[in-house]
Protein backbone atom coordinates (compact mmCIF):
# COMPACT_ATOMS: atom_id res chain seq x y z
CA UNK A 1 0.00 0.00 0.00
CA UNK A 2 2.97 2.33 0.93
CA UNK A 3 4.75 1.73 -2.42
CA UNK A 4 1.41 2.09 -4.04
CA UNK A 5 1.33 5.43 -2.59
CA UNK A 6 4.58 6.33 -3.36
CA UNK A 7 4.00 5.64 -6.75
CA UNK A 8 0.95 7.37 -7.63
CA UNK A 9 3.16 10.41 -6.26
CA UNK A 10 5.73 10.39 -9.44
CA UNK A 11 2.96 8.76 -11.79
CA UNK A 12 3.63 11.19 -14.12
CA UNK A 13 7.25 10.09 -13.84
CA UNK A 14 6.01 6.88 -15.14
CA UNK A 15 6.68 6.45 -18.19
CA UNK A 16 10.12 6.98 -17.46
CA UNK A 17 10.39 4.87 -15.07
CA UNK A 18 9.01 2.61 -17.13
CA UNK A 19 11.89 2.95 -19.62
CA UNK A 20 14.54 2.94 -16.63
CA UNK A 21 12.80 -0.75 -15.56
CA UNK A 22 13.36 -2.12 -18.96
CA UNK A 23 17.00 -0.99 -18.63
CA UNK A 24 17.61 -2.92 -15.76
CA UNK A 25 16.50 -6.07 -17.16
CA UNK A 26 18.93 -5.28 -19.51
CA UNK A 27 21.31 -4.55 -17.65
CA UNK A 28 21.08 -7.60 -16.25
CA UNK A 29 20.49 -10.19 -19.21
CA UNK A 30 23.61 -12.82 -18.45
CA UNK A 31 24.78 -15.53 -20.22
CA UNK A 32 24.67 -17.50 -16.67
CA UNK A 33 21.08 -18.72 -15.93
CA UNK A 34 22.04 -18.77 -12.23
CA UNK A 35 22.87 -14.86 -12.24
CA UNK A 36 19.60 -14.36 -14.63
CA UNK A 37 17.59 -16.28 -11.97
CA UNK A 38 19.60 -14.18 -9.14
CA UNK A 39 19.10 -11.46 -10.70
CA UNK A 40 15.36 -11.88 -11.68
CA UNK A 41 14.64 -12.54 -8.26
CA UNK A 42 15.96 -9.46 -7.00
CA UNK A 43 14.20 -7.26 -10.31
CA UNK A 44 11.12 -8.97 -9.04
CA UNK A 45 11.11 -8.03 -5.20
CA UNK A 46 10.74 -4.81 -6.75
CA UNK A 47 11.89 -1.76 -3.84
CA UNK A 48 10.66 1.70 -3.92
CA UNK A 49 13.16 2.85 -6.54
CA UNK A 50 13.48 6.05 -5.10
CA UNK A 51 17.00 6.74 -6.50
CA UNK A 52 16.35 6.58 -9.89
CA UNK A 53 13.47 8.66 -9.13
CA UNK A 54 15.18 11.40 -7.55
CA UNK A 55 17.89 11.02 -10.54
CA UNK A 56 14.68 11.84 -13.10
CA UNK A 57 13.31 14.38 -10.74
CA UNK A 58 17.17 16.31 -10.31
CA UNK A 59 17.43 16.24 -13.95
CA UNK A 60 14.38 17.71 -14.46
CA UNK A 61 15.90 21.12 -13.48
CA UNK A 62 18.22 21.23 -16.26
CA UNK A 63 18.30 20.02 -19.82
CA UNK A 64 16.12 16.65 -19.47
CA UNK A 65 16.98 14.04 -21.39
CA UNK A 66 15.57 10.61 -20.46
CA UNK A 67 18.57 8.75 -22.96
CA UNK A 68 21.22 10.95 -20.83
CA UNK A 69 19.50 10.58 -17.45
CA UNK A 70 19.18 6.92 -17.66
CA UNK A 71 22.82 6.54 -18.04
CA UNK A 72 22.65 7.24 -14.16
CA UNK A 73 19.56 6.32 -13.22
CA UNK A 74 20.16 2.92 -13.89
CA UNK A 75 23.72 2.44 -12.43
CA UNK A 76 22.62 3.88 -8.89
CA UNK A 77 19.55 1.13 -8.63
CA UNK A 78 22.35 -1.57 -9.45
CA UNK A 79 24.92 -0.17 -6.99
CA UNK A 80 21.83 0.06 -4.47
CA UNK A 81 20.48 -3.57 -5.26
CA UNK A 82 24.58 -5.31 -5.54
CA UNK A 83 24.82 -3.76 -1.85
CA UNK A 84 21.80 -5.51 -1.15
CA UNK A 85 23.04 -8.64 -1.66
CA UNK A 86 26.21 -8.45 -0.15
CA UNK A 87 24.43 -6.88 2.73
CA UNK A 88 22.42 -9.55 3.12
CA UNK A 89 25.57 -12.01 3.92
CA UNK A 90 26.63 -9.85 5.99
CA UNK A 91 23.21 -9.47 8.09
CA UNK A 92 22.92 -13.54 7.72
CA UNK A 93 19.58 -12.36 6.26
CA UNK A 94 17.00 -14.89 4.84
CA UNK A 95 14.10 -12.56 4.15
CA UNK A 96 14.11 -8.98 2.37
CA UNK A 97 10.86 -7.46 1.67
CA UNK A 98 9.47 -10.64 2.41
CA UNK A 99 11.07 -12.84 0.06
CA UNK A 100 14.12 -15.32 0.38
CA UNK A 101 17.29 -13.24 0.01
CA UNK A 102 19.90 -14.34 -3.02
CA UNK A 103 21.95 -15.79 -0.45
CA UNK A 104 19.23 -18.08 1.19
CA UNK A 105 17.81 -19.06 -2.12
CA UNK A 106 20.84 -20.08 -3.37
CA UNK A 107 24.30 -19.73 -0.96
CA UNK A 108 26.73 -17.02 0.07
CA UNK A 109 28.80 -17.66 -2.71
CA UNK A 110 26.59 -17.34 -5.52
CA UNK A 111 25.44 -13.90 -3.59
CA UNK A 112 29.20 -12.58 -3.86
CA UNK A 113 29.15 -13.30 -7.27
CA UNK A 114 25.92 -11.94 -8.39
CA UNK A 115 26.15 -8.97 -6.40
CA UNK A 116 30.34 -8.98 -7.78
CA UNK A 117 28.18 -8.95 -11.34
CA UNK A 118 25.56 -6.54 -10.82
CA UNK A 119 28.03 -3.86 -9.60
CA UNK A 120 29.91 -4.98 -12.73
CA UNK A 121 27.00 -4.17 -14.95
CA UNK A 122 26.30 -0.77 -13.14
CA UNK A 123 30.13 0.72 -13.78
CA UNK A 124 29.63 -1.34 -17.60
CA UNK A 125 26.43 1.02 -17.85
CA UNK A 126 27.77 4.37 -16.52
CA UNK A 127 30.55 4.24 -18.85
CA UNK A 128 28.75 5.67 -21.63
CA UNK A 129 29.06 9.02 -19.72
CA UNK A 130 32.09 10.54 -20.41
CA UNK A 131 31.97 13.40 -17.80
CA UNK A 132 34.87 12.25 -15.09
CA UNK A 133 32.89 14.47 -12.75
CA UNK A 134 30.16 12.05 -12.61
CA UNK A 135 32.20 8.80 -12.27
CA UNK A 136 34.65 10.56 -9.21
CA UNK A 137 30.96 11.72 -7.28
CA UNK A 138 30.27 7.76 -7.54
CA UNK A 139 33.19 6.10 -7.03
CA UNK A 140 33.71 8.56 -4.20
CA UNK A 141 30.04 7.61 -3.09
CA UNK A 142 31.19 3.57 -3.64
CA UNK A 143 33.97 4.00 -1.44
CA UNK A 144 32.29 5.85 1.16
CA UNK A 145 29.11 3.85 1.71
CA UNK A 146 31.75 0.46 2.03
CA UNK A 147 33.60 2.62 4.88
CA UNK A 148 29.85 3.29 6.33
CA UNK A 149 29.48 -0.24 6.42
CA UNK A 150 32.49 -1.21 7.87
CA UNK A 151 31.93 1.61 10.69
CA UNK A 152 28.46 -0.57 11.45
CA UNK A 153 30.32 -3.68 12.27
CA UNK A 154 33.11 -2.49 14.02
CA UNK A 155 29.79 -0.53 15.80
CA UNK A 156 28.11 -3.95 16.62
CA UNK A 157 26.96 -4.00 20.19
CA UNK A 158 29.46 -1.12 20.93
CA UNK A 159 28.51 0.57 24.57
CA UNK A 160 30.55 4.12 24.50
CA UNK A 161 28.79 4.86 21.35
CA UNK A 162 26.65 8.12 20.82
CA UNK A 163 24.19 9.89 18.84
CA UNK A 164 27.45 11.60 16.35
CA UNK A 165 28.29 8.14 15.75
CA UNK A 166 24.53 6.97 14.72
CA UNK A 167 24.54 9.76 11.80
CA UNK A 168 28.28 9.18 11.13
CA UNK A 169 26.86 5.77 10.32
CA UNK A 170 23.66 6.47 8.70
CA UNK A 171 25.08 9.30 6.54
CA UNK A 172 27.25 6.78 4.54
CA UNK A 173 25.13 3.90 4.70
CA UNK A 174 21.97 5.40 3.39
CA UNK A 175 22.00 9.19 2.78
CA UNK A 176 24.97 9.13 0.58
CA UNK A 177 23.82 7.35 -1.94
CA UNK A 178 20.45 9.73 -2.57
CA UNK A 179 22.79 12.57 -2.29
CA UNK A 180 24.74 11.19 -4.91
CA UNK A 181 21.40 10.45 -7.19
CA UNK A 182 19.97 14.16 -6.46
CA UNK A 183 23.60 15.34 -7.58
CA UNK A 184 24.18 13.24 -10.22
CA UNK A 185 21.16 13.63 -11.94
CA UNK A 186 22.18 17.70 -11.49
CA UNK A 187 25.09 17.00 -12.88
CA UNK A 188 24.09 15.02 -16.25
CA UNK A 189 21.28 17.72 -17.22
CA UNK A 190 23.84 20.23 -16.82
CA UNK A 191 22.37 22.04 -14.17
CA UNK A 192 24.25 25.25 -12.88
CA UNK A 193 26.85 24.60 -9.83
CA UNK A 194 24.86 26.67 -7.00
CA UNK A 195 21.36 24.47 -7.81
CA UNK A 196 23.39 21.32 -8.07
CA UNK A 197 24.88 22.01 -4.69
CA UNK A 198 21.02 22.58 -3.24
CA UNK A 199 19.93 19.54 -4.81
CA UNK A 200 22.83 17.55 -3.52
CA UNK A 201 22.05 18.91 0.46
CA UNK A 202 18.27 17.82 -0.27
CA UNK A 203 19.57 14.76 -0.89
CA UNK A 204 21.22 14.60 1.81
CA UNK A 205 18.87 15.83 4.46
CA UNK A 206 15.94 13.43 3.10
CA UNK A 207 18.77 10.57 3.05
CA UNK A 208 18.86 10.90 6.91
CA UNK A 209 15.48 11.27 7.44
CA UNK A 210 14.86 8.04 5.27
CA UNK A 211 16.94 5.91 7.44
CA UNK A 212 15.92 7.22 10.91
CA UNK A 213 12.00 6.64 9.83
CA UNK A 214 13.57 3.13 8.67
CA UNK A 215 14.77 2.56 12.53
CA UNK A 216 12.11 3.98 13.29
CA UNK A 217 10.14 1.39 12.01
CA UNK A 218 11.86 -1.65 12.75
CA UNK A 219 10.52 -1.44 16.14
CA UNK A 220 7.32 -0.15 15.48
CA UNK A 221 5.79 -2.09 12.00
CA UNK A 222 4.66 -5.37 12.32
CA UNK A 223 6.65 -8.29 11.03
CA UNK A 224 4.57 -8.64 8.05
CA UNK A 225 5.08 -5.27 7.12
CA UNK A 226 8.88 -5.31 7.41
CA UNK A 227 8.82 -9.25 6.07
CA UNK A 228 11.14 -10.05 8.78
CA UNK A 229 11.53 -9.97 12.55
CA UNK A 230 10.33 -6.38 14.15
CA UNK A 231 13.56 -5.49 16.15
CA UNK A 232 15.71 -7.07 13.65
CA UNK A 233 18.31 -4.51 13.76
CA UNK A 234 19.10 -4.39 17.26
CA UNK A 235 19.52 -8.47 17.40
CA UNK A 236 22.09 -7.96 14.87
CA UNK A 237 23.57 -5.33 17.17
CA UNK A 238 23.30 -2.24 15.26
CA UNK A 239 22.17 0.33 17.92
CA UNK A 240 20.10 2.84 15.52
CA UNK A 241 18.67 6.12 17.29
CA UNK A 242 15.15 4.86 19.35
CA UNK A 243 17.85 2.35 21.40
CA UNK A 244 20.35 5.58 21.73
CA UNK A 245 18.17 7.26 23.01
CA UNK A 246 16.90 4.16 25.30
CA UNK A 247 19.87 3.37 26.81
CA UNK A 248 19.73 3.68 29.94
CA UNK A 249 16.78 1.77 30.50
CA UNK A 250 18.17 -1.33 32.38
CA UNK A 251 15.74 -4.19 30.68
CA UNK A 252 17.57 -2.20 26.80
CA UNK A 253 20.72 -2.79 28.44
CA UNK A 254 20.08 -6.01 29.56
CA UNK A 255 18.37 -6.85 26.41
CA UNK A 256 21.48 -6.14 24.32
CA UNK A 257 24.05 -8.32 26.43
CA UNK A 258 21.80 -11.24 25.64
CA UNK A 259 21.32 -10.14 21.64
CA UNK A 260 24.98 -10.49 21.44
CA UNK A 261 25.08 -13.56 23.20
CA UNK A 262 22.30 -14.65 20.76
CA UNK A 263 20.26 -15.71 23.49
CA UNK A 264 17.15 -13.78 23.16
CA UNK A 265 14.10 -15.84 23.18
CA UNK A 266 10.40 -14.71 21.58
CA UNK A 267 9.21 -13.43 24.56
CA UNK A 268 12.05 -11.19 25.74
CA UNK A 269 12.13 -9.79 21.73
CA UNK A 270 8.58 -8.77 22.09
CA UNK A 271 8.98 -7.16 25.43
CA UNK A 272 12.33 -4.96 24.11
CA UNK A 273 9.86 -4.37 21.54
CA UNK A 274 7.07 -3.20 23.86
CA UNK A 275 9.33 -1.14 26.15
CA UNK A 276 10.44 0.51 22.79
CA UNK A 277 6.90 1.30 21.16
CA UNK A 278 5.53 2.79 24.45
CA UNK A 279 8.62 5.09 25.19
CA UNK A 280 9.09 8.62 24.32
CA UNK A 281 12.30 6.92 22.34
CA UNK A 282 10.00 7.16 18.88
CA UNK A 283 8.71 10.64 19.52
CA UNK A 284 11.88 11.68 19.47
CA UNK A 285 13.42 9.58 16.98
CA UNK A 286 10.27 11.02 14.52
CA UNK A 287 11.25 14.60 15.90
CA UNK A 288 15.03 14.52 14.59
CA UNK A 289 13.69 13.18 11.50
CA UNK A 290 11.35 16.07 10.45
CA UNK A 291 14.42 18.23 11.72
CA UNK A 292 16.09 16.88 8.65
CA UNK A 293 12.90 16.93 6.09
CA UNK A 294 12.82 21.07 7.33
CA UNK A 295 16.20 21.33 6.09
CA UNK A 296 15.24 19.20 2.72
CA UNK A 297 12.62 21.18 2.57
CA UNK A 298 14.68 24.81 2.74
CA UNK A 299 16.80 23.57 -0.17
CA UNK A 300 13.82 22.65 -2.24
CA UNK A 301 12.89 26.73 -1.50
CA UNK A 302 16.38 27.68 -2.53
CA UNK A 303 15.48 26.39 -5.53
CA UNK A 304 14.40 28.34 -8.95
CA UNK A 305 10.22 27.70 -9.90
CA UNK A 306 9.83 24.47 -11.61
CA UNK A 307 6.47 21.97 -11.27
CA UNK A 308 9.08 19.48 -9.75
CA UNK A 309 9.94 21.39 -6.85
CA UNK A 310 6.19 20.38 -5.22
CA UNK A 311 7.43 16.63 -6.33
CA UNK A 312 10.23 17.01 -4.21
CA UNK A 313 8.49 18.74 -1.45
CA UNK A 314 5.83 15.88 -1.86
CA UNK A 315 7.94 12.86 -1.28
CA UNK A 316 10.65 14.16 1.15
CA UNK A 317 7.21 14.38 3.70
CA UNK A 318 5.94 11.09 2.11
CA UNK A 319 9.50 9.58 2.73
CA UNK A 320 9.40 11.05 6.62
CA UNK A 321 5.87 10.04 6.92
CA UNK A 322 5.85 6.83 5.78
CA UNK A 323 4.03 3.58 7.51
CA UNK A 324 6.88 1.09 6.36
CA UNK B 1 67.69 -8.43 -15.90
CA UNK B 2 67.44 -11.77 -14.26
CA UNK B 3 65.35 -14.43 -11.77
CA UNK B 4 65.91 -12.04 -9.23
CA UNK B 5 65.01 -8.91 -10.70
CA UNK B 6 61.85 -9.83 -11.94
CA UNK B 7 61.03 -11.20 -8.94
CA UNK B 8 61.85 -7.92 -7.12
CA UNK B 9 59.98 -6.10 -9.43
CA UNK B 10 57.16 -8.51 -8.58
CA UNK B 11 57.39 -7.59 -5.16
CA UNK B 12 57.48 -3.76 -5.36
CA UNK B 13 54.42 -3.96 -7.86
CA UNK B 14 52.65 -5.75 -4.82
CA UNK B 15 53.46 -3.41 -2.46
CA UNK B 16 52.03 -0.33 -4.69
CA UNK B 17 48.90 -2.46 -4.88
CA UNK B 18 48.73 -2.74 -0.63
CA UNK B 19 49.25 1.41 -0.59
CA UNK B 20 46.53 1.87 -2.89
CA UNK B 21 43.80 0.33 -0.37
CA UNK B 22 44.90 0.59 2.90
CA UNK B 23 42.28 0.73 5.53
CA UNK B 24 43.09 0.26 8.90
CA UNK B 25 40.22 -1.90 9.88
CA UNK B 26 40.89 -4.26 7.21
CA UNK B 27 44.15 -4.86 7.40
CA UNK B 28 43.52 -5.46 10.89
CA UNK B 29 40.88 -8.43 10.66
CA UNK B 30 41.40 -9.43 7.38
CA UNK B 31 44.81 -8.97 6.65
CA UNK B 32 46.78 -7.72 3.39
CA UNK B 33 45.37 -8.37 0.25
CA UNK B 34 45.39 -11.94 -1.43
CA UNK B 35 47.31 -11.74 -5.43
CA UNK B 36 48.27 -14.24 -7.08
CA UNK B 37 52.08 -13.87 -8.34
CA UNK B 38 51.69 -15.22 -11.51
CA UNK B 39 49.26 -13.17 -12.72
CA UNK B 40 51.11 -10.31 -11.21
CA UNK B 41 54.26 -11.07 -13.54
CA UNK B 42 51.77 -11.12 -16.70
CA UNK B 43 50.60 -7.29 -15.61
CA UNK B 44 54.40 -6.68 -15.72
CA UNK B 45 55.40 -8.72 -18.46
CA UNK B 46 54.90 -6.23 -21.07
CA UNK B 47 56.94 -3.62 -18.95
CA UNK B 48 59.63 -6.04 -17.99
CA UNK B 49 59.78 -6.92 -22.05
CA UNK B 50 60.81 -3.18 -22.68
CA UNK B 51 57.57 -2.09 -23.51
CA UNK B 52 57.00 2.07 -23.62
CA UNK B 53 55.80 2.27 -20.22
CA UNK B 54 54.72 5.19 -18.39
CA UNK B 55 53.15 6.24 -14.93
CA UNK B 56 49.38 6.19 -16.18
CA UNK B 57 50.00 2.65 -17.54
CA UNK B 58 51.39 1.63 -14.72
CA UNK B 59 48.67 2.51 -12.46
CA UNK B 60 46.38 1.35 -15.09
CA UNK B 61 48.05 -2.03 -13.64
CA UNK B 62 48.20 -1.43 -10.12
CA UNK B 63 43.78 -1.03 -10.48
CA UNK B 64 43.98 -4.71 -12.18
CA UNK B 65 46.13 -6.22 -9.29
CA UNK B 66 43.64 -4.12 -7.25
CA UNK B 67 40.42 -6.18 -9.04
CA UNK B 68 42.28 -9.13 -8.54
CA UNK B 69 42.42 -8.68 -5.18
CA UNK B 70 38.97 -7.35 -4.58
CA UNK B 71 37.58 -10.33 -6.17
CA UNK B 72 39.81 -12.97 -4.49
CA UNK B 73 38.26 -11.82 -1.06
CA UNK B 74 35.19 -12.56 -2.18
CA UNK B 75 36.24 -16.26 -3.04
CA UNK B 76 37.49 -16.54 0.51
CA UNK B 77 33.54 -16.45 1.59
CA UNK B 78 31.87 -19.72 3.28
CA UNK B 79 29.44 -21.06 1.43
CA UNK B 80 27.23 -21.23 3.98
CA UNK B 81 28.54 -19.35 7.25
CA UNK B 82 30.02 -15.82 6.69
CA UNK B 83 28.66 -14.54 10.43
CA UNK B 84 32.04 -14.32 12.17
CA UNK B 85 33.60 -10.46 12.26
CA UNK B 86 36.70 -11.31 9.80
CA UNK B 87 34.13 -13.08 7.22
CA UNK B 88 31.91 -9.84 7.19
CA UNK B 89 34.89 -7.67 7.29
CA UNK B 90 36.08 -10.12 4.08
CA UNK B 91 33.00 -9.29 2.30
CA UNK B 92 33.26 -5.62 2.59
CA UNK B 93 37.01 -5.53 1.79
CA UNK B 94 36.01 -6.83 -1.93
CA UNK B 95 33.53 -3.99 -2.18
CA UNK B 96 35.95 -1.48 -0.84
CA UNK B 97 38.64 -2.66 -2.96
CA UNK B 98 36.63 -3.13 -5.75
CA UNK B 99 35.49 1.29 -5.19
CA UNK B 100 39.05 1.65 -4.52
CA UNK B 101 39.51 0.94 -8.58
CA UNK B 102 36.82 2.78 -9.66
CA UNK B 103 38.16 5.56 -7.43
CA UNK B 104 41.93 5.90 -9.25
CA UNK B 105 40.65 5.41 -12.47
CA UNK B 106 37.43 7.99 -12.09
CA UNK B 107 40.16 10.38 -10.90
CA UNK B 108 42.75 10.42 -13.75
CA UNK B 109 39.13 10.02 -16.26
CA UNK B 110 40.33 6.63 -17.80
CA UNK B 111 36.99 5.30 -18.84
CA UNK B 112 37.95 3.19 -21.71
CA UNK B 113 39.82 0.91 -18.51
CA UNK B 114 36.91 1.12 -16.08
CA UNK B 115 34.62 -0.09 -19.46
CA UNK B 116 37.04 -2.86 -20.30
CA UNK B 117 37.76 -3.93 -16.87
CA UNK B 118 33.88 -3.72 -15.69
CA UNK B 119 33.26 -6.40 -18.69
CA UNK B 120 35.89 -8.56 -18.23
CA UNK B 121 34.57 -8.68 -14.46
CA UNK B 122 31.11 -9.80 -15.09
CA UNK B 123 31.92 -12.26 -17.44
CA UNK B 124 34.89 -13.39 -14.63
CA UNK B 125 31.68 -14.00 -12.69
CA UNK B 126 29.47 -15.47 -14.88
CA UNK B 127 32.26 -18.50 -15.16
CA UNK B 128 33.12 -18.43 -11.72
CA UNK B 129 29.12 -19.01 -10.55
CA UNK B 130 28.76 -21.82 -13.10
CA UNK B 131 30.20 -24.14 -10.53
CA UNK B 132 27.30 -23.85 -8.73
CA UNK B 133 25.04 -24.14 -11.79
CA UNK B 134 23.11 -27.32 -12.40
CA UNK B 135 24.27 -27.89 -16.07
CA UNK B 136 26.80 -30.31 -17.02
CA UNK B 137 30.13 -28.69 -18.58
CA UNK B 138 32.49 -30.95 -20.94
CA UNK B 139 36.06 -30.59 -19.64
CA UNK B 140 36.81 -27.94 -22.39
CA UNK B 141 33.93 -26.04 -21.33
CA UNK B 142 35.79 -25.97 -17.85
CA UNK B 143 39.22 -25.30 -18.93
CA UNK B 144 37.73 -22.06 -20.45
CA UNK B 145 36.12 -21.10 -17.35
CA UNK B 146 40.05 -22.02 -15.43
CA UNK B 147 41.47 -19.43 -18.02
CA UNK B 148 38.79 -16.75 -18.16
CA UNK B 149 38.70 -16.83 -13.97
CA UNK B 150 42.77 -16.81 -14.38
CA UNK B 151 43.28 -14.09 -17.54
CA UNK B 152 40.76 -12.03 -18.70
CA UNK B 153 41.21 -8.97 -16.45
CA UNK B 154 44.40 -9.08 -17.64
CA UNK B 155 43.57 -9.42 -21.28
CA UNK B 156 41.55 -5.91 -21.04
CA UNK B 157 44.61 -4.15 -19.56
CA UNK B 158 46.54 -5.52 -22.97
CA UNK B 159 43.28 -4.54 -25.17
CA UNK B 160 43.40 -1.50 -23.96
CA UNK B 161 47.11 -0.58 -23.92
CA UNK B 162 47.77 -2.45 -27.51
CA UNK B 163 49.98 -5.86 -25.53
CA UNK B 164 47.45 -8.39 -26.97
CA UNK B 165 50.54 -9.63 -28.64
CA UNK B 166 51.57 -11.05 -25.12
CA UNK B 167 47.79 -12.59 -24.39
CA UNK B 168 48.89 -16.16 -26.13
CA UNK B 169 51.67 -16.96 -23.75
CA UNK B 170 48.86 -15.74 -20.84
CA UNK B 171 46.24 -18.23 -22.11
CA UNK B 172 48.77 -21.20 -21.88
CA UNK B 173 51.08 -20.15 -18.83
CA UNK B 174 48.36 -19.51 -16.07
CA UNK B 175 46.12 -21.77 -17.37
CA UNK B 176 49.37 -24.33 -17.36
CA UNK B 177 50.00 -23.16 -13.98
CA UNK B 178 46.33 -23.42 -12.45
CA UNK B 179 46.16 -26.79 -13.51
CA UNK B 180 49.49 -27.83 -12.18
CA UNK B 181 48.09 -26.34 -8.77
CA UNK B 182 45.43 -28.05 -8.51
CA UNK B 183 46.83 -31.66 -10.03
CA UNK B 184 48.91 -31.33 -6.70
CA UNK B 185 45.56 -30.35 -4.37
CA UNK B 186 43.81 -33.20 -6.39
CA UNK B 187 47.40 -35.91 -5.14
CA UNK B 188 46.95 -34.57 -1.23
CA UNK B 189 43.43 -35.41 -1.62
CA UNK B 190 42.07 -32.54 -1.87
CA UNK B 191 39.67 -31.25 -4.45
CA UNK B 192 38.74 -27.37 -5.15
CA UNK B 193 34.43 -27.08 -6.53
CA UNK B 194 36.14 -27.05 -9.98
CA UNK B 195 37.99 -29.65 -9.75
CA UNK B 196 34.81 -31.85 -8.22
CA UNK B 197 32.55 -30.77 -11.45
CA UNK B 198 35.47 -31.26 -13.83
CA UNK B 199 36.17 -34.76 -12.26
CA UNK B 200 31.84 -35.36 -12.40
CA UNK B 201 32.25 -34.31 -16.35
CA UNK B 202 35.19 -36.75 -16.86
CA UNK B 203 33.44 -39.78 -14.93
CA UNK B 204 30.63 -39.10 -16.98
CA UNK B 205 32.17 -39.48 -20.15
CA UNK B 206 34.04 -42.64 -18.65
CA UNK B 207 37.59 -40.95 -17.97
CA UNK B 208 39.29 -40.28 -14.96
CA UNK B 209 40.36 -36.71 -14.12
CA UNK B 210 44.12 -36.66 -12.98
CA UNK B 211 44.69 -38.55 -16.92
CA UNK B 212 42.44 -35.91 -18.63
CA UNK B 213 44.32 -33.60 -16.22
CA UNK B 214 47.92 -34.48 -17.00
CA UNK B 215 47.58 -34.86 -20.68
CA UNK B 216 46.23 -31.21 -20.83
CA UNK B 217 49.34 -30.12 -19.33
CA UNK B 218 51.73 -31.83 -21.19
CA UNK B 219 49.84 -30.56 -24.35
CA UNK B 220 49.87 -26.74 -23.16
CA UNK B 221 53.63 -27.52 -21.58
CA UNK B 222 54.36 -28.34 -25.54
CA UNK B 223 52.55 -25.54 -26.83
CA UNK B 224 54.13 -23.00 -24.01
CA UNK B 225 57.69 -24.11 -25.72
CA UNK B 226 56.82 -23.58 -29.09
CA UNK B 227 55.11 -20.04 -28.17
CA UNK B 228 58.31 -19.55 -26.33
CA UNK B 229 60.42 -20.46 -29.15
CA UNK B 230 59.20 -18.18 -31.49
CA UNK B 231 57.72 -15.26 -29.27
CA UNK B 232 59.22 -11.53 -28.92
CA UNK B 233 60.26 -12.27 -25.37
CA UNK B 234 63.83 -11.25 -23.76
CA UNK B 235 65.23 -14.58 -23.54
CA UNK B 236 65.27 -13.59 -19.56
CA UNK B 237 61.79 -13.32 -19.47
CA UNK B 238 61.36 -16.42 -21.45
CA UNK B 239 63.27 -18.57 -18.93
CA UNK B 240 61.59 -17.34 -16.34
CA UNK B 241 58.42 -18.46 -17.28
CA UNK B 242 59.71 -21.91 -18.23
CA UNK B 243 61.29 -22.28 -14.47
CA UNK B 244 58.00 -21.43 -13.25
CA UNK B 245 56.18 -24.62 -15.18
CA UNK B 246 59.32 -26.55 -14.45
CA UNK B 247 59.93 -27.85 -17.78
Amino acid sequence: MEKMKLKLLYSDLKADIDIIEKELEIALNSSSHLINDASLHLLQAGGKRIRPVFVLISAKFGHYSIEQVKNIAVPLELIHSASLVHDDVIDNSDLRRGRHTVKAQWNNRVAMYTGDFIFARALEYVTSIENKRVHQILAKTMVEICNGEVIQIEDKFRENQNIKDYFRRIKRKTALLIESSCELGAVVSGLDDKNVRHLKQFGYYVGMSYQIVDDILDFTATDKELGKPAGSDLLQGNITLPILLLKDHPTIAKFIELAQKGEVTEEQRKEMLNIVRKSDAIKQAITVSNQYLRKALKEVDALPNHPMKKKLRDIALFIGKRKF
Amino acid sequence: MDATYIQESIEQFKTNIFMHVRHRTLLRYVGTPVLNENQLFYLLLPFLNGETWNDQIGESAITVGIVHASLNEHDKINENNATTKEQQLTVLSGDYYSGRYYEILAQVGNIPLIKQLSEGIANRCEHQIKVYESNSYSLDEWYETISVIQTELIKRFYQVYGFEQYSTFLHTDLLLQQLQKEMQHIQDGHYSSIMRKMSDSALADGKSLEQELQNKIDALKDLLDENLRSSILKDELKLYIKQKVAF
